[in-house]
């Protein structure tokens, strides 16, 4: 992973590799987002989403920058897609961008476990994307403000969105993580 | 669906405008329409969307799954998340008392004329503000995307992604549906199957780490020709010269008086406050 050789400072770094991973993450995100969906057995109206595993796989392999994007455009792209409309729900995009860039930021919480093999790698991007779902998530609790929620309503829609993300994250990630790590090596990065 | 970016409103009033316009537009929009809980207001509000939308002439044939999603999503979160789940009114003026038409069965969640009324807010301004954001994906060129972001103030690398991100799109719908088909050739069903959300998560694995490995994999020309071009070093200029004129200058004013209006009107008119239409109230 691109995350291992990461220090402190480079984590934040701009360039064109930043750049186009970015807007990889995002394509990807926004394109995929809407065409597939499994539904939680025993919920009503919660979807796993699998490509939601993307956001916290791009910031965990691209840094927290990479991440960010990737949550707050594709998001924004896949509800314009969709007729939902880019900002009609602002605030859940910058979720779904706290989210990439809280799994990012992995090196900094995480860093004994990205030296090792790929499998504590893959695990690490696991516990990482988890991690910026739950913490993530809950900027949607602005709903209480934006859309005149009570608490109840805000945690209703908290709680099946963030168990659909992690259900996606905790399997799709380390898979992600297990098929990018070979390919990093063989393009030398 | 079709998810390459297309150009539906082009040679329209709406197309005609400046890019930028249309972005704030919508932020103005938004804010304004966060701000306004009177329906009366509000139905003026979505009004105003579905106007702007018309100015795109964008073909209803050729957006309809768009819109059929849009309506039953927003009627679905609206009628679940205000009415059935919770009940609970917000944003009732003090004194105004509130009248229960009955329960829901099972739930037991009560329905009134202030959660009916509130319900029906929520569903309008959520169609304004879809309305007036539909022209974004179709009435701006998408080679104005960068440069639209750039001139707002966006910093100009991620404006530059913004645009690569709408130019990657289609391709990687086409990457995706190759590698569908690949799949399809080999003998997988991604028809839903399995027990568990474990098992059916499992089957799209084949088709999503294929695309998005390939799509990384394939990054490293892109990254070449912007590092061979020197991108990052210093600033850059767009190949759009976006100027606003005097139309988009009226617009622009009606929008941010539109928002200023909408939020001195919520501090001291009321407005931030229901109002439930008469006819709603037995007796």
């Amino acid at each position: 992973m691109t995350a291992v050789t990461m220090d402190r400072n480079s984590l934040w770094a701009v360039d064109s590799r930043t750049i186009v991973y970015s807007a990889i993450g995002a394509a990807l995100y926004g394109v995929l987002v809407g065409l597939f969906k499994v539904p939680l057995p025993g919920t009503t109206a919660v979807d796993v989403r699998p490509a939601f595993a993307l956001v916290p796989f791009f910031g965990f392999a691209f840094g927290p920058v990479a991440g960010f994007f990737t949550g707050l455009v594709g998001n924004m792209i896949g509800d314009q897609i969709s007729g939902w409309g880019a900002l009609t729900s602002y605030n859940w995009s910058l979720a779904n961008g706290a989210a990439g860039l809280l799994a990012g930021l992995a090196p900094l919480y995480l860093a004994g476990w990205l030296n090792g093999s790929v499998g504590r790698k893959a695990a690490a991007g696991a516990v990482a994307g988890a991690v910026g779902v739950v913490i993530g998530f809950l900027i949607v609790f602005s709903d209480i403000v934006k859309d005149g929620l009570d608490f109840n309503g805000a945690l209703g829609e908290y709680v099946p969105a963030v168990v659909g993300d992690l259900v996606a994250t905790i399997i799709l990630v380390p898979i992600l993580v297990y098929a990018w790590d070979p390919v990093r090596e063989r393009l030398g990065r | 669906m079709n998810f390459v970016p297309r150009y539906l409103g082009r040679g329209s009033w709406l197309a005609q405008r400046d890019p930028r316009l249309l972005v704030i537009a919508v932020a103005c929009f938004v804010l304004a329409a966060i701000q306004v809980w009177d329906i009366r207001l509000m139905v003026l509000l979505t009004a105003l969307g579905f106007a702007w939308y018309r100015t795109a002439h964008i073909p209803f044939r050729a957006v309809r799954r768009q819109w059929l999603f849009a309506i039953g999503f927003v009627s679905l979160i609206v009628v679940f998340n205000l009415i059935v789940a919770s009940g609970r009114v917000q944003r009732l003026p003090e004194g105004v008392e509130e009248h229960i038409y009955g329960y829901i069965p099972v739930v037991g969640t009560p329905v009134s004329d202030a959660s009916v009324t509130y319900a029906a807010t929520q569903w309008l301004r959520f169609m304004g503000m879809i309305a007036i954001g539909f022209p974004i994906a179709f009435s701006i060129d998408p080679s104005a995307f960068g440069a639209t972001f750039a001139r707002l103030g966006v910093p100009y690398r991620f404006a530059f992604a913004i645009d690569l991100t709408w130019r990657f799109i289609p391709s990687f719908v086409a990457d995706f549906r190759t590698t569908l088909d690949a799949q399809r050739v080999r003998g997988m069903d991604l028809a839903p199957a399995g027990r568990t959300p474990f098992s059916r998560l499992r089957r799209q694995v084949p088709v999503v780490v294929p695309t998005v490995v390939n799509a990384i994999a394939g990054a490293e020309d892109t990254i070449d020709a912007m590092d061979l071009r020197s991108f990052g070093t210093g600033k850059r200029t767009w190949l759009h010269d976006l100027r606003f004129d005097r139309t988009d200058r009226l617009v622009l004013i009606g929008f941010v008086t539109l928002l200023v209006a909408a939020t001195i009107a919520a501090w001291t008119l009321g407005t931030a406050l229901l109002w439930i239409p008469p006819f709603l109230i037995p007796g």
